[in-house]
């Protein structure tokens, strides 16, 4: 068994960090992008919001509105799913060969 | 609207008190150490942690106030509704893990982690406390006017109800009673707000396309209220209200805590994920419920007061909906499932503030560590005791406090507090702690005077002219401020606590990626 203190040098546990990183901070930055451009749309183009959808009464605004929300959800299942199934056996790995 | 008894009211109310009496019977007796009582021992499932989490969340403010404003502005609420969803997912992608995995029993254990812990945990304590305490008033305040308004209970009676119930939940059953509490609740409001929905889409035929169409017929402001409206002024403050939402939920210190109570670091992610979901769905589900109002409200004067407005507040729209689509039954079981909803999110509030005083200032900083598990639950149920009589108290004495300006600013003071000094713990190794310290004061002196300089005090308060800070939210200028202090003292910092907390970076990092060593 190894010591943990050398793990930062081993190529699994890397590999497990950039992993990770990049999945939490592209999905955070994508949602919030998605967020704050709606509440800027909503600012400088309310038109564009306010515009209904072809044939109907619903707005652009509402639409897309509930598509946001719609996302976080699906990101956050997406998120859960991807960590149980490719970065925690990763974990595993590591975490029996170094103690 | 107050015609006094309600059978159903009553009757649903007294099944949810007996049954959360019984919870918290059978938690104390299972309540043995500090461990069960700050968080359950770590045995809740993800399913019930995340039902949990979601109803800390959908409080009656969220609730019923987000109904009022649909039912007023419209689409601006759907901004509030993204922001609950998306602040709650970024909280999963961020927190979940690392903090589950460095953490024991409050977000202090986390900052303290490689830092000056006494240090560390003064500032946690001061971000739990001035979070917590005016959060749990701003709350029983809200509901002492509702039952005024609901049921013609006396406002101060409707205040020591809810103070004692949830001092004894708290005190008796502390962490398991907490959550099994907000467990039925968030079932029961989760059941409730369906069935609104469903009772509010009937007439429409469950066509929404009707509906929408209908309400920008009926609205005062007509086809408007579909588009964006009054909330979005100006950059800052629309900026301002998304990193309020990311940045507060995520530095709730009741939230921060119920990571603790799943056992690791695979649960508390599950449990946020369904956290996520509940939250999303609820959300979306009480904008529809606010747009389907305007329509089947209007007309009906009974429930508008002297000058045509809806009487006792736009709160009200939910309440009023459901008499109107299903009776007195109906406005009954919508009634107390709103109470239950503000006894199941103080009691979480008032916890998070006794484990604070507890174990973060009495056991850790006062003793050092050196107390028995036994003391540290004494203290904690005398804490528990003494915040929950304090918040009565002061709910009494400052029953015309503005709770919305209260509960902006709470959040505010989490994002601009709480957060950066989190985030930055987390995941920045430059972190020293007199950065962590100053930073952290500077978000907390710098969002309380913008809030003080803003209209909603300066002008609507004070009585001032014109605002010295022209915008109604802080938080993108707070949190910039802690974020940039925080970095900026801390990578100026060259005395020896510098280099301790620098070097110990590594380690919490293997520490937070893999859990505690078997």
């Amino acid at each position: 068994m190894n010591e943990r203190g050398k793990l930062l040098d081993d190529a699994d546990f890397r590999r497990l960090l950039q992993r990770r990183s990049r999945l939490r901070w592209w999905l955070a930055g994508f949602l919030i992008a998605a967020y704050v451009g709606y509440g800027l749309a909503g600012l400088y183009a309310p038109a564009l919001l306010a515009a209904s959808l072809p044939g109907s009464s619903i707005t652009w605004g509402i639409a897309l509105g509930y598509g946001i929300i719609i996302l976080g959800i699906a990101c956050s299942i997406g998120y859960v799913w991807q960590v149980n199934r490719i970065i925690a056996p990763l974990q595993k790995k590591i975490a029996g060969e170094w103690r | 609207m107050t015609d006094g008894f309600n059978p159903t009211a009553v009757w649903v109310f007294t099944a949810f008190i007996v049954a959360s009496l019984l919870v918290t019977w059978w938690a104390a007796v299972k309540t043995r150490s500090a461990g069960d009582f700050y968080t359950a021992g770590g045995k809740i499932t993800d399913l019930q942690n995340g039902l949990a989490l979601a109803g800390d969340f959908m409080s009656a403010a969220t609730f019923l106030g987000l109904t009022g404003l649909a039912f007023m502005g419209g689409g601006d609420a759907l901004l509030f509704a993204i922001g609950g969803t998306v602040g709650w997912a970024v909280i999963l992608f961020i927190f979940a893990d690392r903090l589950r995995n460095l953490g024991r029993y409050t977000f202090a254990d986390v900052v303290a982690f490689r830092l000056h812990p006494e240090q560390l945990r003064i500032l946690a304590a001061v971000g739990t406390l001035i979070v917590a305490i005016p959060y749990l008033i701003a709350q029983m305040v809200g509901a002492g006017g509702l039952f005024q308004a609901l049921f013609d209970l006396p406002y101060g009676l409707a205040v020591l109800i809810v103070g004692t119930l949830m001092t004894v939940y708290v005190t008796f059953g502390g962490m398991l009673a907490t959550t099994w509490v907000q467990v039925i609740k968030a079932v029961l409001l989760l059941t409730g707000g369906t069935a609104l929905a469903v009772m509010a889409l009937l007439p429409f035929g469950f066509d929404m396309n009707e509906m929408f169409s209908r309400a920008a017929e009926i609205h005062p402001i007509g086809e408007r209220i579909l588009g964006p409206g009054g909330l979005y002024q100006d950059p800052v403050s629309v900026i301002s209200l998304a990193l309020a939402f990311i940045g507060g939920t995520a530095g709730l210190p009741h939230v921060l805590m119920r990571f603790f109570t799943v056992p690791d670091a695979r649960q508390a992610r599950k449990s946020i994920g369904y956290a996520v979901t509940f939250i999303g769905y609820f959300m979306g589900l009480t904008v529809i419920i606010g747009f389907a109002a305007i329509v089947l409200l209007a007309g009906e004067t009974q429930y508008l007061d002297a000058d045509g407005r809806i009487a006792g507040g736009a709160n009200m729209t939910a309440v009023y909906l459901a008499r109107q689509t299903g009776g007195d039954a109906f406005f009954g079981f919508i009634s107390a499932v709103a109470f239950a909803t503000i006894l199941a999110v103080v009691s979480g509030i008032l916890l998070s503030a006794s484990a604070s005083v507890a174990h973060d200032l009495y056991a850790r900083v006062f003793c050092r560590g050196d107390v028995s598990d036994r003391r540290e639950m004494i203290v904690s149920r005398v804490a528990t005791i003494a915040i929950g009589a304090i918040a009565i108290g002061l709910s009494i004495l400052f029953r015309n406090l503005n709770i919305g300006v209260i509960s902006a600013l709470v959040l505010a003071i989490a994002a601009s507090v709480n957060f950066p000094v989190l985030i930055l713990a987390l995941f920045w190794p430059g972190l020293t702690t007199r950065g962590a310290l100053v930073g952290g004061s500077t978000g907390l002196v710098v969002v309380i005077l913008l809030t003080v300089l803003s209209p909603t005090i300066w002008v609507s308060v004070l009585g001032h002219e014109k605002a010295i800070y022209p915008y109604a939210y802080p938080t993108l200028f707070s949190m910039m401020a802690a974020f940039g202090v925080t970095m900026a003292v801390s990578m100026a910092d060259r005395s020896q606590r510098a280099a301790v907390d620098r070097a110990a970076y590594p380690a919490q990092l293997v520490r937070s990626e893999l859990g505690q060593p078997a």
